[in-house]
């Protein structure tokens, strides 16, 4: 085993790094917000809403992810008749895809909280909106807190997916890396320690975090 | 735009057998993956700290880490550490059936330390051995409670099978990826792949939605 070759090559995985996480955190900002709105769609607004949100998210569960990310960068333009880039693709399909998962997660968390304490603030003449923004959401992002670690981790793993569609992200780039080198296998297992690198301190900050916490989303 | 859905009746076997490929990997995968996650969740509850680190570090590793990546390191790395080559499909299930075994041992061990410890002190008080307790007292009660969580397992592990395209295994995705590039037909076939998809995991989604209400435990 030896490193030393690979590791002339810093630079080249340190860009394939930083796209890993800029795809990562864009999905993760576009399907946080794309969850939250969903799931108060799902939870407030009626059945029809509901059904039709319920059939976008259960799609997004029953389809692979890399058939949506192929589906998007060379289905997708064909049908609006202009060119996505690969990144652009990426962003959009991690984010409809983390945004369905987000969706149940945000509503598991909102129906996880009693009906009595929304009764209780529009009794107090709050409206149905001030009500969740400020009762309901404080206590179950509390409560949603060890599903959105284990998300978050996902969210960095799925990434890697795009790779199937030339985003030059980490698993991408450690192919290219590979046949310019020959090393398939360090370079293989550095992505794999980069990879742990990056998701065991989410699980395990988060989960450190809910356990300060978690009282404050008791009730 | 005209489009030329014909294409998929055309190449209906293969896409058939595609399908057949994918459902293939996902039963062998899940029945390899029970034993196996129940075994390392054995170990990982064993006191003794040499037989529990090693299994949390394969455990840790393998939920860290992208499949796609494992799935690579199996092809490219395995292959060359062992000095014997596999199958592009063998090398598929190795990487699946250690990704799956990881997750399916941390829902085996949640399940089995959901079970109230006095019970098994109850058991253990009445002259019953460890052995015993675990299978008469302990595993019938895990068994319920895990069962939704496998279930999610599952449907996870069906849509991950596509990523095995990625070294040339001949499942659904793989066969619908080779006609799109054979016919030039990418809307149709892609559309086709993401439907077919769609029909199998939907009804999935809806059934682990069902056992998730069905066996929900309130203690």
């Amino acid at each position: 085993m030896d490193f030393a070759p690979i590791l002339l090559y810093w630079r080249f995985i340190a860009h394939a790094l930083a796209m890993t996480l800029l795809i990562t955190v864009l999905s993760i900002g576009f399907g946080g917000m794309v969850g939250v709105v969903v799931a108060i769609g799902r939870t407030y607004g009626g059945r029809l809403l509901d059904a039709v949100l319920g059939f976008y998210v259960d799609s997004m569960r029953a389809i692979p992810l890399l058939v949506i990310l192929i589906w998007t960068y060379f289905a997708f333009p064909l049908m609006l008749g202009w060119n996505l880039s690969p990144v652009a693709a990426a962003v959009l399909g991690l984010s409809a895809h983390l945004g369905a998962y987000a969706a149940e997660t945000v509503r598991a968390g909102l129906t996880s909280i009693r009906p009595g304490q929304m009764r209780a603030a529009l009794a107090l003449g709050m409206t149905r909106a001030s009500a969740v923004r400020t009762i309901i959401l404080p206590q179950a992002i509390i409560r949603m807190l060890p599903p959105i670690g284990s998300l978050l981790v996902f969210a960095v793993k799925d990434s890697g997916i795009a790779s199937a569609i030339a985003v030059p992200e980490l698993i991408r780039q450690s192919q290219v890396l590979s046949g310019i080198t020959y090393h398939a296998f360090e370079v293989y297992t550095l992505a794999m320690g980069i990879y742990f690198l990056l998701c065991y301190p989410i699980a395990r900050g988060v989960d450190a975090v809910y356990r300060r916490v978690a009282y404050l989303g008791a009730s | 735009m005209t489009f030329d859905w014909s294409v998929l009746w055309t190449y209906r076997a293969r896409l058939l057998d595609g399908l057949g490929v994918t459902v293939m990997l996902a039963v062998v995968t899940m029945t390899l993956a029970i034993p196996f996650g129940l075994l390392l969740a054995f170990l990982r509850l064993s006191g003794a700290r040499v037989i529990r680190a090693p299994a949390t570090v394969f455990v840790e590793v393998f939920r860290s880490t992208p499949l796609l990546l494992q799935v690579y390191w199996a092809f490219y790395v395995l292959p060359a550490l062992l000095g014997v080559g596999f199958s592009a499909i063998t090398t598929a299930l190795i990487g699946l059936v250690c990704n799956v075994a990881s997750f399916n041992s941390e829902t085996f061990r949640a399940g089995i330390m959901s079970i109230r410890p006095g019970q098994t002190n109850a058991a253990l008080a009445l002259g019953m051995g460890r052995a015993q307790v675990m299978r008469h007292i302990v595993l019938p009660q895990a068994v319920r409670r895990v069962l939704p969580a496998l279930a999610t397992t599952w449907v996870s592990l069906f849509k991950d099978t596509s990523l095995v395209s990625t070294i040339a295994v001949g499942d659904l995705s793989y066969a619908a990826l080779q006609i799109r590039s054979e016919t030039y037909r990418v809307m149709e076939v892609l559309t086709g792949m993401a439907v077919l998809y769609w029909l199998l995991g939907y009804p999935q989604a809806k059934l682990v939605d069902w056992l998730h209400r069905k066996l929900k435990t309130a203690e």
